[in-house]
């Protein structure tokens, strides 16, 4: 583990379906994550970025191959490892009869969050999040953007060190998108590690300090932004030239 | 690291919760079961029949009917909400969670067990009103309520797992804890049984269920209770580990 790591992968693998029709979603990745960074993981969809989130937050178990949080394995040492992550994931994987302030608190308590600590918590992200019309309304009847808010103030309820998000700013409308890129970029340089998957590219251009591409389950690049965006190219030039070029190789 | 005790704290307040958001179909309607079984044979069938056992019919019979309660609720609470889980993905909340998987294990047994005994609760309050409880061992009564409940919590969790469908849901309840129920001398004496009948009867583990919860009330037992406690705690032991194990290999609920 390398000592300024927040998240260091080793050659994981993770493979579906029997011996028959394997599917293999993640091949040998290697990934290092910077303590403070904020880190872009994009792909195509089905490239394996979900698969790699997921392992880390331990809704995957790996086939081969090791993650550690913060030094601290996340199959050996699970149950320590799972209080480093927070995580917003892509689907809404909620009670949908929950209030977004049921959800926040429940969640604050798996965590182990005292009583005193997590209403301020709870009160603090849904005022934050502009929640608070909204907090006592089923997670059913919300719409898209305030659900995303409301899985947001989920993944940061037990301040974990490392933040995974999942197109958080999927369906989310544009005023708000900037507001939410705002406090990300504030959480982030008050020292929080944040990963973040999109396919909104200029939202990784505008936040992203280190950024990996993966394409059909391998890092294809990696490096800081300012490389990938040397000889005056955007995230997204970059991004296809880089796709193509591996998808290309692959035929 | 420590045991969760806020987060399996979290998880009982969550079940009760849930339990009070539909407390027509997870209270009420048991009570009200329950009411009825205890007019019908305290009042109507019981007012023609001699006591027996040294009490009256009714009470002889509201055990039964107490552990019929005690059965669905723990096995509903379980599998409903672990399937309800895994249908909306809410597991995933638990599975990103620092909870070991014992903890996990007593989280969702512990919710379960919860709910039947606010169901226990609210029918030994309505058997007191009709005049059919009493309380010979409150200490054993206190184990085999826990532990049977502990025990449908752990199967209500593997048909949760195991279910595709709602539908699956019910399979085991109608073809399996039905049955073996009504047939485990819940409502009768097993001496009212021919002689073959009785045999198999012993080889119901619902039987020494019944008459545990029986023997703790009104001090009169059909069954030998060092087997019976035997049976109960062995179940609950193995249906724990395996639970366990499926947790740990994350059977169903992870991918």
């Amino acid at each position: 583990m390398l000592s300024n790591s927040i998240l260091q992968i080793n050659e994981l693998t993770k493979t579906y379906g029997s011996r028959e029709s394997i599917k293999i979603a993640v091949d040998n990745v290697s990934l290092h994550v910077k303590r403070g960074c904020f880190f872009g993981l994009l792909g195509p969809n089905g490239a394996g970025k979900s698969t790699i989130i997921n392992s880390i937050a331990g809704i995957t178990q790996p086939t081969s191959g090791q993650i550690l949080v913060d030094g601290i394995d996340v199959v050996k040492d699970y149950k320590l490892a799972r209080t480093k992550v927070g995580l917003s994931p892509q689907e809404f994987n909620v009670d949908i009869f929950s209030t977004p302030e049921q959800l926040m608190d429940y969640m604050a308590g798996y965590y182990g969050v005292k009583s005193e600590t997590r209403k301020e918590m709870v009160n603090s992200l849904i005022g934050r999040f502009d929640l608070e019309a909204h907090r006592k309304i089923k997670f059913q009847k919300l719409s898209g953007g305030l659900k995303r808010r409301a899985m947001l103030g989920r993944a940061l309820v037990h301040t974990p060190d490392l933040l995974i998000l999942d197109e958080p700013t999927a369906g989310v409308d544009v005023e708000q998108r900037h507001d939410l890129w705002a406090y990300l970029k504030e959480l982030n340089e008050g020292g929080k590690t944040i990963i973040l998957t999109s396919h909104y590219l200029e939202e990784i251009e505008h936040l992203c300090t280190d950024i990996a591409v993966i394409n059909h389950g391998r890092i294809v690049a990696e490096g800081t932004k300012e490389e990938f965006m040397k000889n005056g190219k955007s995230i997204e030039e970059r991004y296809l030239e880089i796709t193509r070029e591996d998808n290309s190789s692959k035929k | 690291m420590r045991t969760n005790w806020i987060g399996l704290y979290t998880m009982f307040r969550r079940e009760v919760g849930r339990t009070m958001r539909v407390v027509i179909q997870t209270l009420v309607a048991p009570v009200v079961s329950a009411a009825l079984y205890i007019f019908i044979f305290g009042t109507v069938i019981g007012g023609r029949i001699d006591d027996f056992a040294g009490v009256p019919y009714i009470s002889f019979v509201f055990p039964g009917v107490l552990m019929l309660s005690i059965i669905n609720a723990s096995f509903a609470s379980a599998s409903s909400a672990l399937y309800f889980m895994r249908f909306t993905r809410g597991i995933e909340e638990i599975l990103i969670a620092p909870f070991s998987y014992i903890e996990m294990l007593v989280g969702f047994v512990g919710s379960a067990v919860v709910r039947a005994l606010m169901v226990a609760g609210l029918i030994l309050l309505t058997g007191v009103l009709f005049g059919a409880v009493s309380l010979v061992n409150p200490l054993g009564f206190v184990f085999y309520v826990s532990a049977i409940s502990a025990i449908f919590a752990l199967l209500g969790i593997i048909v949760a797992l195991w279910a595709e469908s709602f539908e699956r849901l019910q399979v085991f309840n109608v073809f399996v804890i039905t049955p073996l129920t009504y047939l485990g001398g819940i409502f009768y004496s097993i001496t009212f049984l021919p002689d073959v009948a009785a045999t198999i009867t012993r080889f119901n583990p619902f039987f020494y269920f019944a008459d545990g919860i029986r023997s703790s009330m009104i001090g009169y037992s059909e069954a030998d209770t060092t087997i019976g406690i035997f049976i109960i705690v062995g179940l609950l032991v193995l249906l724990a580990v395996l639970v366990t194990q499926l947790f740990k290999r994350g059977w169903k609920i992870r991918s």
